[in-house]
């Protein structure tokens, strides 16, 4: 997924630009909701106008605007403790229903600590009222809310999938970085085949605090939900398509009652996700790639992207080349934990004029990792290791496995697998496979067939 | 007691002789002053402070010459003390002992030094240790192109550092013992490191040839053990003779570093081992135990199921600690 619906949310933190050119770190891109940068200026000279009556409205925009806006909200995490706003972002009331759509990133806080965060909304003549969570789709980043006030019947969430053909214009409406209600115009381009999940292509401006509001056609259906947008482009933003929308809405009106903790739904959810993750990456064997004599594992789609890289014009003895393969998107649970991730990572040293004493040490010392993620984390338990000389097919190495587990999700764990070569005293081969939210059934699945995989091309010439 | 001559001794505070004066007769006076037999240079001690002569018994007795400070020993003020020739007394900031010239002395020490082993030659041998060790660690670490200046740099640096360490130890062996013994030291750090290098080798080969990862998971407490060993054999350099006192000081050293090292490990990632695994890759010629196949490690990695799902239940730092 492009990248966005996790990690779409960094919030302010500043945007890093690039990250598709180093690809363990996986891209991507912006925040919407966000504690906002400044408060609104007062108007400009030009823009209060207190001589004439206002127009009848001309442009699409303005009538679009003009006759959505008593539907369109603001949802605020608010800190129970002292009652200030924690993060902002939008939402729209759904037909003439008191139920309120937005995305999921908007009520993490309220959704996983309910004890500490509430919500609340501002419509935009400025009346406030408290909100309630309903319904949460994690992996679509989707969020029902129910508010005490009700809709004009504006924004329709249609039945039926909404048909869009590429170029069309597209109004997307929120808060933008809490400086007031926007509307921006842009088009539609396409769903986004990178993503895990289909997205819509927004080519037009999105920015923080209008995650969760609604864009729209020009007759006023509502297409999509915004949710974020590339933070190494121009106004590459992405929209969660409607029909998931209208599925989260039938789940809410089949639900007697919403649920007390929505840790368990988030934590089922992530494992519906992490099955079907894992289903895909092992739909068939791993294809196998070559490096030197070694034969590795990678998995490439359009969901996984693999980049190549080389030490070789550094002033060295030896040569190190890497490909890893990273799923670009990956499942924002909070700002600061994101999961149901893949990425994989081959490195092949080598080197004819150092000594194998001299080898060993360098092999050693890229074959260390002090941490695996922060070892302070308490989302997660301590790493807990495996480590043996273990011989597949073709190739004798070094293995290491470490796993987490979450606190918070029964059933869900980190698996991490570090492996390197033990058959040439001037080569090594070192591989890596990062399975963020994973069963245990699937990290072993995943692990053995990542490991069985590594192999040589030319078994019978190995030194050993 | 004997008739002189007799021998006024002034002490340290820990009992060295500072400084030691041959008197023919009795009675000797005490004090600041010209007259005295013993001058004390000391602007706490009257300019006649003390007598010492014999009493009726035969015995040397010590008088104060009614002085503002006194005489004391052992923390209290005396008129007069009867002295043996291991009574210390205070007159001022002086310490003072009398003895007499047929007082017994301890017999003679088996010099257990070897001579031949000090000054230039091992200190020779010491900086030409610490130049093989700090160009071996240069060389081992090197992937770039060889350019002998790092090895120039590595080996100035390396010989550097090793000067001053001995260097501080020779400034205390001057102050505590006689000599500075510099080439001793130098020989002592010199092979220290080459022990330290030498067992991390050690432990990187023992490790990887049996898979025997305790040996660089704890590695840390093997390098306290040598670093308590150089720092028992520089104080045996300074004190030869407080040999099995040094052990055991040495030997505390060692396990309260070790101590403090586990309980930092566990503070930092909730293990007692230094790393989260065994990084260490060698040549594959060195491997002497079996390789295992892919489900025998599968199997193994299954088995962390239970102990994870359990710490799970725990809240943030009350996981069971881990080897």
């Amino acid at each position: 997924m492009a990248a966005q619906r996790g990690q779409a949310h960094t919030g302010a933190v500043a945007g890093s630009t690039g990250a598709a050119k180093t690809p363990p770190q996986p891209p991507l891109v912006i925040p919407p909701t966000a504690p906002p940068a400044t408060t609104p200026p007062a108007p400009g000279p030009g823009e209060t106008d207190e001589t004439t009556a206002l127009p009848p409205p001309s442009s699409a925009a303005q009538q679009l605007y003009s006759a959505a806006k008593g539907d369109l909200l603001q949802i605020r995490m608010i800190l129970k403790n002292g009652g200030s706003q924690s993060t902002v972002g939008s939402g729209f009331l759904v037909g003439a229903s008191n139920l309120v759509l937005t995305n999921y990133h908007v009520v993490s806080q309220m959704a996983l600590d309910p004890g500490v965060y509430g919500g609340e909304y501002i419509d935009t003549d400025g009346k406030t009222g408290p909100v309630e969570l309903l319904a949460v789709d994690v992996l679509h980043d989707l969020a029902v809310v129910r508010v005490n006030r009700e809709g004009s019947g504006y924004f329709q969430v249609p039945e039926r999938p909404v048909r869009l053909t590429q170029g069309q214009y597209l109004y997307s409406l929120g808060n933008p970085l809490d400086l007031g209600f926007a509307i921006s115009e842009g088009s539609y381009n396409g769903v986004v085949k990178r993503s895990f999940y289909d997205q819509l292509i927004f080519t037009g401006p999105i920015n923080s605090g209008m995650s969760g509001g609604p864009s729209v056609t020009a007759s006023g259906m509502v297409a999509g939900i915004n949710v974020s947008k590339r933070r190494d482009g121009e106004l590459v933003s992405f929209l969660v398509p409607v029909r998931y929308a209208q599925e989260l809405l039938r789940r809410v009106a089949q639900q007697a009652r919403p649920p007390k903790n929505f840790n368990p739904l988030i934590g089922q959810q992530l494992l519906a996700h992490q099955r079907e993750m894992i289903d895909r990456l092992l739909a068939e064997p791993l294809s196998i790639k070559t490096m030197g004599p070694y034969r590795v594992p990678v998995r490439e789609s359009q969901q996984l992207r693999c980049w190549g890289r080389s030490n070789f014009r550094l002033e060295a003895e030896y040569t190190a080349d890497s490909v890893s393969c990273a799923m670009e998107a990956a499942i924002y649970v909070s700002d600061t934990q994101q999961t149901g991730h893949v990425s994989m990572t081959h490195q092949y040293l080598r080197s004819s004029s150092l000594h194998p004493l001299q080898f060993a040490v360098l092999a050693s010392s890229q074959f260390r990792v002090d941490r695996l993620g922060a070892s302070r984390d308490t989302r997660l338990t301590r790493p807990s290791c495996t480590e043996q000389f273990v011989q597949t097919a073709s190739l004798p190495l070094r293995a290491v496995t470490c796993v987490r587990a979450y606190r918070k999700f029964a059933g869900l764990y980190n698996f991490t697998l570090l492996t390197a070569s033990t058959d040439d005293a001037q080569a090594s081969l070192q591989s890596r496979l990062d399975l963020a939210g994973v069963s245990f059934e699937n990290g072993l699945r995943a692990t053995r067939a990542f490991l069985s995989a590594l192999g040589r091309v030319h078994p019978e010439r190995r030194p050993r | 007691m004997s008739a002189g001559p007799w021998f006024i001794e002034i002490l340290a505070r820990n009992g060295d002789v500072l400084q030691r004066q041959r008197v023919d007769g009795l009675p000797i006076r005490l004090g600041r002053g010209y007259g005295n037999d013993l001058i004390v240079d000391d602007d706490y001690a009257a300019p006649a402070h003390a007598l010492a002569e014999l009493d009726a018994d035969g015995r040397l007795v010590l008088r104060d010459l009614a002085t503002r400070n006194g005489i004391v020993h052992q923390g209290r003020r005396h008129h007069s003390l009867v002295l043996t020739g291991d009574t210390v007394v205070r007159i001022g900031h002086t310490s003072i002992r009398i003895r007499p010239a047929d007082h017994p002395v301890a017999p003679e020490l088996v010099d257990r030094t070897f001579h031949g082993w000090e000054g230039a030659l091992p200190g020779a041998a010491g900086a030409l240790l610490v130049g093989v060790f700090a160009l071996g660690v240069r060389w081992v670490s090197d992937t770039q192109y060889v350019e002998s200046v790092r090895y120039v740099e590595a080996l100035a640096w390396g010989i550097a550092a090793a000067l001053l360490w001995s260097g501080a130890w020779a400034f205390a062996n001057r102050l505590f013992g006689r000599h500075a013994r510099l080439g001793r030291h130098l020989f002592i750090i010199g092979s220290g490191l080459v022990a330290l290098g030498a067992y991390t080798l050690l432990a990187a080969t023992l490790g990887y040839a049996f898979s025997a990862e305790a040996f660089t998971h704890y590695a840390s407490h093997v390098a306290t053990l040598l670093v308590a060993g150089i720092i028992y054999f520089h104080l045996c350099t300074i004190k030869p003779p407080n040999r099995i006192r040094y052990r055991w000081i040495c030997a505390g050293l060692a396990v309260l570093g070790s101590v403090l090292i586990l309980v930092a490990n566990v503070q930092r990632t909730g293990r007692f081992s230094d790393e989260l695994y065994m990084a260490v890759l060698m040549p594959p010629q060195l491997r002497v135990s079996q390789d295992r196949g892919v489900d025998q490690f599968m199997r193994e990695v299954e088995g962390m199921k239970e102990p994870l799902d359990r710490s799970r239940g725990h809240k943030p730092g009350e996981d069971a600690t881990e080897n």
